[in-house]
């Protein structure tokens, strides 16, 4: 019965996530490309062969996985803060949870398009104040070493708020009565947040880094506005390598071999952190 | 009994006869839609206004206004053109995607209806880019090459060679008399790998050799090239900026009156001859710097008109392309927005002469022409070069040269890349054995 009624989802799961992937699965053992009349020819694990020994495919694994790690971290820690501030009863807080949505709200196109003005050198704001304070030119969208830096910053302030929902959703679940036993026992506030508050926060900062770093590892709309992948390739993404190599190169065997290799990889990484939270002991601590 | 039978029986007849007459009575006009990007879309809204009154009831012709920026069309005719039934009949193509698109079989010869004498009409510059495997694919819409843009209230004299450009530009920044130097395009995109074709040529070199296919940036002249455009954001004769610029930000620091020179395409006159503009009456246009000894080269940009082979009216489809691109369209095009014109002629025309005085320099670069390798791989090439160049320029120069473009070991390692890489390329595509 309980397969029954799930037969639905799972028709639905098989159609638009399954045969995607096992098509770009099959894909990948095949030249199909410009230079096939794009016609799909079976060439053994030629695409394979190629990725392990593309330098930039790596490269850009590393980016993604760099930018995906750091700006998913630093929103955790700005998501919660802003959580617990917003869980606190104070005046003119439900206008302040309205309008710390805002970011998530708009297109992330727009906002790629808004932090390229804002970073433009010479006549963005930023470039401004930097030569105000005699500190500029700053070229931050053209050094190789910060750019991404960049990216990462316009990722943390559109999706933090995101997370700060999942965050604020489960800080509502934690029963008023457990904070005040603690007090009753003597605990001070800041022992209350790391005995009482993220333990039972766990399941939801667990959630929410899953969802994130999936996203983030899939990194496109903002990247391709914002830098391009430049300067020099420093902030491109596997994803736009992946669509670089089909929409651009026409190159569609190879694309889907990066993409593969690309899903591969993020399941190795989100296993690897799995097992790591298992060996911390962290998802024991999370039943109550 | 028998009559009312023969006065029914001719009644329907005579409905019948009506009938076929009334349905076959106004004809219904061939659809014919064309895909173009929205300021060439703009741009012919009054022509395709004109066509549809001159071949009322037999052909209706609409232009839709695709994304402004150049690979955003592309992608959009791909993904319809991949799902294998396009509404468009034809497209308006810039000159780097012809290979591909006619290699994928996308594309229907125009051969049949634009003979050799069509072709001998237009200005070196536009006949280029329009062919693949000896077949016409694409017939030129707008003439298009990179042309240099100085400022006669800061010279006497625009620069000819690499060492005077330098020299004048990084005087005029050392005396405050402008901000900037030289502006061009250095961001890791296609405007760079157009940028260094022109330098390329210009000290010797080619990317492409027409005899051979085989690629030639392992030179060193390519080294020199690069070089060359390092030591200009090194020495200050261009900011540090251009490496993110693309043309509109190029345009936008020349036309405030903070550059002393800008790379850049013909549309760019128009736009500083408006009353906005800081720099208007005092710029002139010339062809990009060359070495002493060698040619000045000026990269093909054009747009032009391709036939989709999917296209069930090409008789009428091809209808709409003589007409947008006719001397008549072309002239108007040009006097309304500025867009230059195909037709040798054209440049000479009085007219057209009076309203912009750019015109003859323009048709002296479009002499001037160079493509960008003809290949179907063409956009992964220009990839590799685009990143390598693009880092070759934001990297910290390791050694400053005095003489300008003596091939450092850093530019003649980062064309080597660019060499290896694209031999890579080649094979593991299966481009090359």
């Amino acid at each position: 019965m309980t397969v029954l009624l799930a037969l639905p989802a799972l028709l639905l799961m098989a159609v638009v996530f399954g045969w995607p992937m096992l098509r770009y699965a099959w894909l990948s053992f095949h030249a199909d490309s410009v230079l096939t009349g794009l016609v799909p020819i079976p060439n053994g694990g030629a695409n394979w062969l190629r990725l392990l020994t593309d330098s930039r495919f790596w490269l850009d694994a590393g980016q993604t996985s760099r930018f995906a790690m750091v700006s998913v971290g630093l929103e955790l820690i700005l998501a919660l803060a802003i959580a617990l501030l917003l869980d606190q009863r104070w005046r003119g807080r439900s206008a302040v949870r309205a309008l710390s949505l805002l970011p998530w709200a708009l297109p992330t196109t727009m906002m790629a398009l808004g932090w390229r003005w804002i970073f433009n050198t010479p006549y963005g704001p930023i470039e401004h104040l930097a030569e105000a304070a005699g500190i500029g030119p700053l070229n931050l969208l053209s050094t190789p070493a910060v750019t991404w830096m960049v990216t990462v910053l316009a990722d943390v302030w559109k999706t933090t708020p995101f997370i700060t929902l999942i965050l604020l959703a489960g800080l509502q679940t934690i029963p008023e009565d457990l904070y005040a036993a603690f007090r009753l026992e003597g605990g001070t506030a800041f022992q209350a947040l790391r005995r009482v508050t993220i333990p039972l926060l766990l399941p939801y900062i667990l959630l929410s880094l899953l969802f994130r770093l999936a996203q983030a590892f899939g990194v496109f709309d903002l990247i391709q506005v914002l830098t391009g992948g430049g300067p020099a390739g420093t902030t491109e993404s596997l994803a736009l390598y992946a669509y670089l190599n089909g929409m651009r190169f026409l190159d569609f065997g190879y694309s889907a071999t990066v993409m593969i290799g690309g899903f591969l990889l993020l399941s190795l990484l989100i296993l690897l952190g799995a097992l790591l939270l298992r060996m911390t002991g962290a998802l024991r601590a999370m039943q109550p | 009994m028998r009559r009312s039978i023969r006065i029914v029986g001719g009644l329907i007849g005579l409905l019948f006869v009506l009938a076929c007459v009334a349905w076959s009575g106004p004809k219904q006009p061939v659809p014919v839609s064309i895909l173009m990007p929205a300021p060439y879309a703009d741009a012919s809204t009054q022509l395709v206004k004109a066509f549809n009154r001159e071949h009322r009831g037999s052909i209706q012709l609409e232009v839709i206004r695709g994304p402004l920026e150049t690979e955003s069309i592309s992608d959009l005719a791909i993904s319809s053109l991949l799902l294998g039934d396009t509404p468009f009949d034809a497209l308006l193509m810039d000159v780097t995607w012809l290979p591909k698109y006619a290699e994928a079989g996308w594309l229907e010869p125009l051969d049949p209806w634009f003979d050799q004498s069509a072709l001998d009409q237009l200005i070196l510059g536009a006949r280029l880019g329009n062919h693949y495997n000896d077949h016409l694919y694409r017939w030129p819409l707008g003439a298009d090459v990179g042309v240099l843009y100085w400022r006669k209230d800061l010279m006497e004299a625009p620069p000819s060679t690499p060492q005077q450009l330098s020299d004048i530009a990084i005087k005029l920044v050392q005396s405050n008399r402008v901000t900037n130097g030289f502006v061009w395009q250095g961001r890791q995109y296609e405007g760079l790998s157009c940028n260094f074709v022109e330098v390329l040529h210009g000290f010797g070199g080619q990317w492409i050799n027409p005899a051979n296919g085989q690629l030639e940036l392992d030179s060193t002249s390519a080294a020199r090239a690069a070089e060359w455009m390092q030591s200009l954001i090194a020495t200050g004769a261009s900011p540090r900026a251009v490496t993110n610029y693309s043309e509109s930000d190029s345009l936008q620091a020349f036309k405030a009156g903070d550059a002393a020179f800008m790379r850049n395409w013909p549309y760019a006159w128009a736009e500083l001859q408006k009353p906005e503009s800081n720099v208007r009456g005092k710029v002139g246009i010339t062809l990009m710097v060359a070495e002493p000894g060698q040619s000045p080269a000026a990269t093909v940009g054009s747009w032009g008109l391709s036939l989709l082979k999917q296209s069930p009216h090409p008789e009428a489809a091809v209808e709409a392309i003589r007409y947008l691109t006719s001397e008549t369209a072309q002239r108007e095009r040009f006097l309304n927005q500025g867009y230059t014109p195909t037709s040798q002629s054209l440049f000479t025309d009085p007219d057209l002469v009076a309203v912009s005085s750019a015109l003859p320099q323009i048709a002296k670069a479009l002499e001037h022409s160079v493509s960008r390798p003809p290949s179907p791989l063409y956009a992964q090439l220009s990839d590799l070069l685009q990143r390598q160049l693009n880092g070759l320029l934001t990297a910290e120069p390791e050694q400053t040269n005095i003489d300008v473009g003596m091939a450092t070991d850093a530019s003649a390692a980062a064309m080597n890349r660019v060499q290896t890489k694209s031999d890579m390329l080649l094979k593991a595509t299966g481009a090359e054995a």
